[in-house]
């Protein structure tokens, strides 16, 4: 004991090492730094040194050597690989030669084609950069509003969040125990459905400001379907991964280790550079452990949660409010929208949802369709200052488009996001449908 | 240049190679765990012999790609943090905030390595093994206090070099992070997924 509460009163306990972990993360204390110390200062007041630090002890190892975890670095090493496989250019090329001709025929194009690359990536910074380098251009080269251009690009890069394969939603899975296979396949479609707003609001624009998006016209059926063989890997890759997940014929490490087999041929095939493929590699490795050292730091933060009955006493309170579910879901939502600014992804899911999650199972929420919401708010803070990263990389691929002109290109993407997460909210049957095809 | 901060410079570059070594295990612990996905589908599909003790090695395997690049992560400052109220400060205070959080990472580090030794020692004594295969559980549960101890020791230069620079806030910065901001950020990310091929050409 160090503060001589022990088990009097761990209620009081939980409640001073929440105070505590707030203040450290803070202060900028690297969150699994402040998670694990306040986890194991925690437990040492609950139980005692010598219990409390044997429990700590083992937790870094057997919770990362968990099999559903493996299938992370798989996902993550797809998302470094991806750019090298080369497959952008034909996408956009593909999707401008099937789709340009709509209004605003460009941009729909790059949300379609950020889309397909999403299915290969699952990164979203990733996606935005590979995409500046090659829609911008195109898209300036028509008279596209550069506002446009850029927004689009950078809120196209949000899709790999949502559509398989996402190391995000792996993270989700893990930490509330759901099952990763089903929690990928329901990302899928409300991925598909926000590239289906996006594309929505670009023809709306574009139709009532028609100098701003042209749309692109005069290609022949045969320029059209000889675009095709080059997208082939796109449909490879998806079909590996939500087929294996649906048919069960592999687990998801297995479809990951397959996916990310044929991006790692392509690229080889391309003549990547092997220092290249190290590189890819090493930064694979790199945000691997980033991410199992955020896992197991939290894990040790949770085991405490688990002794002092925080989780309950939220529920308990939450349940207790005399409010409409969707209404705390709305509230729950903004909080995470305004946390989402000054964190992390990531690092914001792994903190909140021990405790947040327990009280939305018991409003009576479905744990997979709240997954993707969380997610997608996720994403949503990825285009939204202060920080907006993808837009920031936009920025930093076309130093000539100014970072105001980015994020008010933005704008217009976050009123679809808006709208996005609206109809998941409406219609949670666009979540659950296809997971819940496998029973 | 002190000689204290000689010394200090010296330890920087002595860690980094090995940081990059153990940080490249990992990489190829990646690599492997592909090749042995894609290994069992094979076996498993096409010739209807699932490869014993499958799971075991992925999970065995698992603590490599978990533990081993963590001072590598740390020196490059990749593991996350909240930088809303660090990233305002300078100078003295700033180097004060750093070696505080820094300290914190050396206790909760060092009571790992610890009890992640012991834990090893019990194994090892006990002669663990996985369920199905039986593999020896032991070398998985060592690498815990190994990368630990790397990862401790690129904790205490960056505590030195913060504690320097907490001393003298003028000093040329040695063995500690230098925050960047998120225009900067953005320009690690685009490197590391476009690799060698500058997207910017060269407008930095």
């Amino acid at each position: 004991m160090i503060l001589g509460i022990g088990f009097d009163n761990p209620f009081l306990v939980g409640m001073i090492a929440l105070a505590l972990l707030l203040g450290l993360i803070f202060l900028g204390v690297r969150v699994v730094f402040a998670a694990a110390i306040v986890g194991l200062l925690g437990l040492v007041e609950l139980l005692g040194w010598g219990p409390a630090a044997g429990i700590v002890g083992t937790i870094p190892h057997s919770k990362s050597s968990a099999y559903a975890l493996s299938v992370l670095p798989m996902f993550v090493f797809i998302g470094f690989l991806a750019y090298h496989a080369g497959m952008t250019s034909a996408l956009f090329d593909a999707a401008r030669k099937w789709i340009g001709w709509v209004p605003g025929g460009l941009a729909v194009a790059t949300v379609f084609a950020t889309a397909g690359f999403a299915a290969v990536s699952g990164a979203s910074t990733a996606t935005a950069a590979v995409f500046s380098r090659v829609a911008i251009p195109e898209m300036l080269k028509y008279g596209y509003d550069r506002r446009l251009a850029a927004g689009v690009v950078a809120a196209g890069g949000t899709l790999a969040t949502l559509i398989p394969p996402s190391a995000i939603i792996v993270i989700y899975a893990i930490i509330v125990e759901e099952s990763v296979g089903k929690l990928l396949l329901a990302g899928f479609l409300p991925g598909i459905v926000s590239a289906l707003i996006y594309a929505g609001i670009i023809i709306a624009w574009a139709t009532v400001r028609q100098g701003d998006a042209p749309s692109v016209r005069g290609f022949t059926w045969d320029e059209r379907v000889r675009s095709l063989p080059g997208v082939l890997p796109v449909f490879v890759v998806v079909f590996i991964i939500i087929s294996a997940i649906y048919g069960g014929w592999a687990t998801p490490t297995e479809a990951g280790a397959l996916g990310a087999a044929v991006v790692f041929t392509l690229a080889v095939l391309r003549g990547t550079k092997w220092t290249d493929i190290q590189g890819s590699l090493m930064e694979a490795a790199k945000l691997t452990v980033m991410i199992f050292s955020l896992i197991w730091g939290v894990l040790i933060f949770v085991r405490f949660l688990g002794f002092s009955g925080l989780p309950e006493a939220f529920t308990e309170w939450i349940l207790s409010l005399d409010v409409e579910p969707m209404v705390i879901m709305i509230c729950i939502l903004l909080a995470y929208a305004i946390l989402g600014m000054f964190m992390d992804a990531i690092g914001m899911l792994l903190l909140t949802l021990p405790v947040v999650y327990p009280a939305v199972m018991a409003l009576g929420f479905d744990s997979i369709w709240f997954g993707i919401i969380v997610v997608k708010m996720a994403e949503v803070c990825l285009i939204t200052p202060p920080i907006g990263l993808n837009c920031f990389v936009v920025n930093g691929v076309r130093p000539d488009i100014p970072l105001t002109d980015v994020f008010r290109g933005i704008a217009l993407f976050f009123i679809a996001d808006v709208l996005t997460i609206a109809a998941l909210l409406a219609f949670p049957e666009i979540v659950t449908w296809l997971p819940n095809l496998v029973g | 240049m002190s000689d204290s901060s000689g010394l200090l410079a010296k330890s920087d570059r002595a860690l980094i190679p090995v940081e990059n070594l153990a940080n490249l295990l990992a990489a190829f612990a990646i690599f492997a765990l592909m090749c042995l996905g894609v290994a069992q589908i094979v076996m498993r599909s096409v010739f209807n012999q699932p490869l014993t003790g499958y799971i075991d090695l992925v999970e065995l395997s698992m603590a490599s790609m978990a533990f081993l690049g963590a001072a590598y992560c740390q020196r490059l400052g990749a593991h996350i943090r909240m930088e809303l109220f660090i990233g305002r400060l300078h100078g003295r205070s700033l180097w004060i905030a750093e070696s505080f959080g820094v300290l914190v990472a050396m206790g909760i580090i060092g009571v790992l390595i610890y009890h992640g030794w012991g834990h090893f020692v019990r194994s090892y004594t006990l002669g663990d093994t996985t369920i199905d295969a039986e593999y020896p559980v032991w070398p998985s549960k060592l690498l815990v206090p190994i990368a630990f101890g790397i990862w401790w020791l690129r904790l205490a230069v960056q505590f030195v070099g913060s504690v320097r620079l907490a001393i003298d806030p003028t000093c040329q910065p040695v063995g500690v992070v230098l925050m960047k901001d998120v225009a900067h950020q953005a320009q690690d990310e685009i490197h590391e997924i476009m690799g060698e091929d500058d997207p910017s050409e060269g407008k930095r």
